[in-house]
């Protein structure tokens, strides 16, 4: 049998990260996962991360993971991969199969960090093929290259949804649709807002009737839902897609914790059923940790807090750190946690509607139902103002923990404050010198440099653009509104790359002047 | 090879990097995939999309999960049955079937 101090399950964010932090503090440590790639789901997440600086905000996800694997690798902890746990049980013994081998490891310390799997929803023909997981289809073209389907329908309005339909139309696919039952959209409205702003519809109050095909999916029918989730007749509609991808949330892997005889809740805040923890991460078995979305459903970045405490916290259970040291380590880690907890998507506002913004600003309803702010609802946001010449219009309009904008102007145009959820406002008498960094370091793509007046009765618009082909200097489209509908010509002015912007690419259309607070994306035609 | 669903670009990857070609079998037939590839990747960027059939409803099966969780996608890999074949590497010259229950041929 082999001992460690402490025995990792899953080489996730959470497991990752509560491995640097044990190795940090001189621990002997082995992280097990079943996959045989290490770093969870970070490789499948290609979209700039959100939060603070502290946060790892503004870098893609895959970037992380390399990271953290980067980092474990180089202070000696031992990843094995292609290695499922079999059980946890007694004094922290556990059995893990290895290829075809199966070994006996016992830690002083577990932590259990094994994440979450996808729920399904049923209805006819969901197991045709062609049905998948939005999981699935991140695996699919963001490790394997492989696009899962020509035209896709996503059920489901989360940032899951939200983020794969969008990782969807930069892989190629078409998305024709994107459905919820519920009557709100459910994710970051910056999220809902690029998608939207390409054309994809939004029908919420909506789910689906059939997946229709014989052996795979031809087709799929829609309908509209009342508040009780019956179908409304006569409210079908129809679309020929050969994929339809499921993002109807997580629910936390906690077999092995409720297996091993930890304390188990069902607790619908945090995700489902899951150990019962204190507030360093111990279920009800001493020196047994959990972190990471097992212990309730977060967003990467909590989880990976999440494993620096509980890391922390195995080093002093073991002695390998004072009673203070781990203090201040929680201090820290306790404060960054807590902003990621802060604002309109907190865990405590789970399926609330929430009305007014921090700021007593009445939120946008057609963001919530439809997927963008409408013209009329955008002037209200503080983020959104008029000057001459150029100027950053932050259509940030939902309290979320985010921030990079603020650091990334130089010239102090952006402000946010202290508290990360705030929304961003126009700093007054600040000049703003294009340099694009807002616009690029934006993780919601809701930036824009705006050039209302260029005195020819035009305006230049520059927006963030993540697809291919790249429009080139000179090419004639249309503006399409933030619904995505063509609202005005338009002329491609200008197209910047910079290393900095990490693949946003800045384009800069010519619009008419009357077009310049409409017009947020651009289509060749 | 029909290239038509694999991603030779994308805007935040670039240009994908080339992978050395293997060539193996799906029901009989002559496919080439990529090697070290998940079989499912290389059947799906094939057109297949019918992995395997229920065994008491003889109901069609794909890929679902693509990490390994579900098991819709298993098939009969040189020989042995309910191979997940979202998570098993591709290797030259693997016979790839499809499962019909745990056989290799339909009932009846």
């Amino acid at each position: 049998m082999n001992r460690y101090d402490v025995v990792i399950v899953g080489a996730g964010p959470a497991g990752l990260s509560a491995a640097i932090e044990a190795a940090k503090n001189g621990m002997k440590v082995v992280v097990f996962d079943e996959n045989s790639k290490p770093g969870g789901q970070l490789f499948k997440q290609i979209h700039k991360f959100f939060g603070s600086k502290e946060h790892k905000a503004k870098i893609r996800g895959f970037k992380i993971g390399e990271e953290l694997l980067k980092e474990a690798y180089d202070l000696g902890v031992e990843v094995v991969l292609n290695a499922i746990v079999l059980s946890l049980h007694g004094e922290k013994e556990l059995t893990v199969k290895v290829n075809d081998e199966v070994r006996h490891v016992k830690g002083d310390a577990v932590i259990i960090a094994t994440g979450a799997s996808e729920n399904m929803v049923t209805f006819r023909g969901w197991t045709l093929p062609g049905v998948i997981g939005a999981g699935a289809a991140q695996t699919m073209m963001n490790l394997n290259k492989v696009r899962p389907g020509n035209k896709i329908l996503m059920l489901g309005s989360g940032n899951v949804g939200l983020v794969v339909s969008f990782q969807l139309m930069q892989a190629g696919c078409e998305v024709v649709g994107l459905v919820d039952a519920a009557p709100r959209i459910g994710g970051y409205g910056v999220h809902a807002a690029k998608v939207a702003r390409t054309g994809v519809p939004f029908y919420l109050s909506h789910t689906i009737v059939e997946a229709e095909g014989t052996d795979h999916v031809t087709g799929v029918t829609i309908a509209q839902v009342d508040e009780k989730f019956q179908f409304i007749p006569e409210t079908e509609k129809h679309f020929d897609v050969d994929t339809i991808c499921l993002a109807v949330g997580l629910s936390p892997m906690s077999q092995l914790l409720k297996n091993a005889g930890c304390k188990i809740v069902e607790d619908p805040k945090r995700g489902g059923v899951v150990p019962e923890v204190d507030e360093l991460g111990m279920t009800s078995i001493p020196g047994v940790f959990a972190a990471g979305d097992v212990s309730g459903i977060e967003e990467a970045s909590s989880a990976m807090i999440e494993g620096r405490i509980s890391g922390a916290a195995v080093s002093e259970y073991l002695g390998y750190i004072t009673k203070e040291e781990l203090e201040e380590k929680i201090k820290v880690n306790e404060a960054a946690l807590d902003s990621l907890r802060q604002g309109m998507f907190a865990p405590k506002n789970r399926g609330k509607l929430v009305e007014k913004t921090d700021e007593g600003i009445d939120v946008s309803m057609n963001l919530l139902k439809k997927g963008f702010v409408a013209d009329e609802e955008i002037e209200r946001f503080p983020g959104v103002t008029h000057r001459v010449g150029i100027h950053p219009v932050m259509e940030c309009t939902q309290n979320i923990p985010c921030n990079p904008c603020q650091e990334a102007c130089k010239k102090g145009c952006i402000s946010i404050g202290s508290n990360i959820t705030s929304l961003p406002i126009v700093v007054e008498n600040s000049s703003c010198i294009n340099c694009g960094m807002c616009v690029a370091s934006c993780s919601g793509q809701a930036i824009f440099l705006v050039d209302e007046d260029l005195g020819d009765g035009m305006a230049t618009v520059t927006l963030p653009y993540e697809f291919i082909p790249l429009p080139k200097e000179g090419t004639k489209g249309k503006g399409l509104g933030r619904d995505g509908k063509p609202v005005c010509e338009a002329e491609v002015v200008s197209v910047k790359n910079m290393k900095a912007f990490d693949k946003t690419n800045l384009l800069t259309i010519k619009v008419p002047k009357e077009y310049a607070m409409k017009a947020r994306f651009f289509k060749a035609v | 090879m029909d290239e038509s669903r694999r991603i030779k670009e994308h805007p935040i990857f670039g240009i994908t990097e080339e992978k050395k070609e293997v060539h193996f079998t799906y029901d009989g037939k002559d496919i080439v995939g990529l090697e070290g590839e998940p079989i499912a990747a290389a059947l799906r960027a094939a057109g297949v999309m019918v992995h395997r059939h229920t065994k008491k409803r003889d109901e069609p099966r794909g890929i679902f999960c693509a990490i390994g969780r579900c098991t819709d996608c298993v098939m009969i890999v040189d020989g042995k049955p309910n191979i997940r074949t979202c998570v098993t590497p591709l290797v030259e010259g693997m016979e790839v079937k499809t499962q019909y229950g745990v056989s290799d041929r339909p009932a009846g």
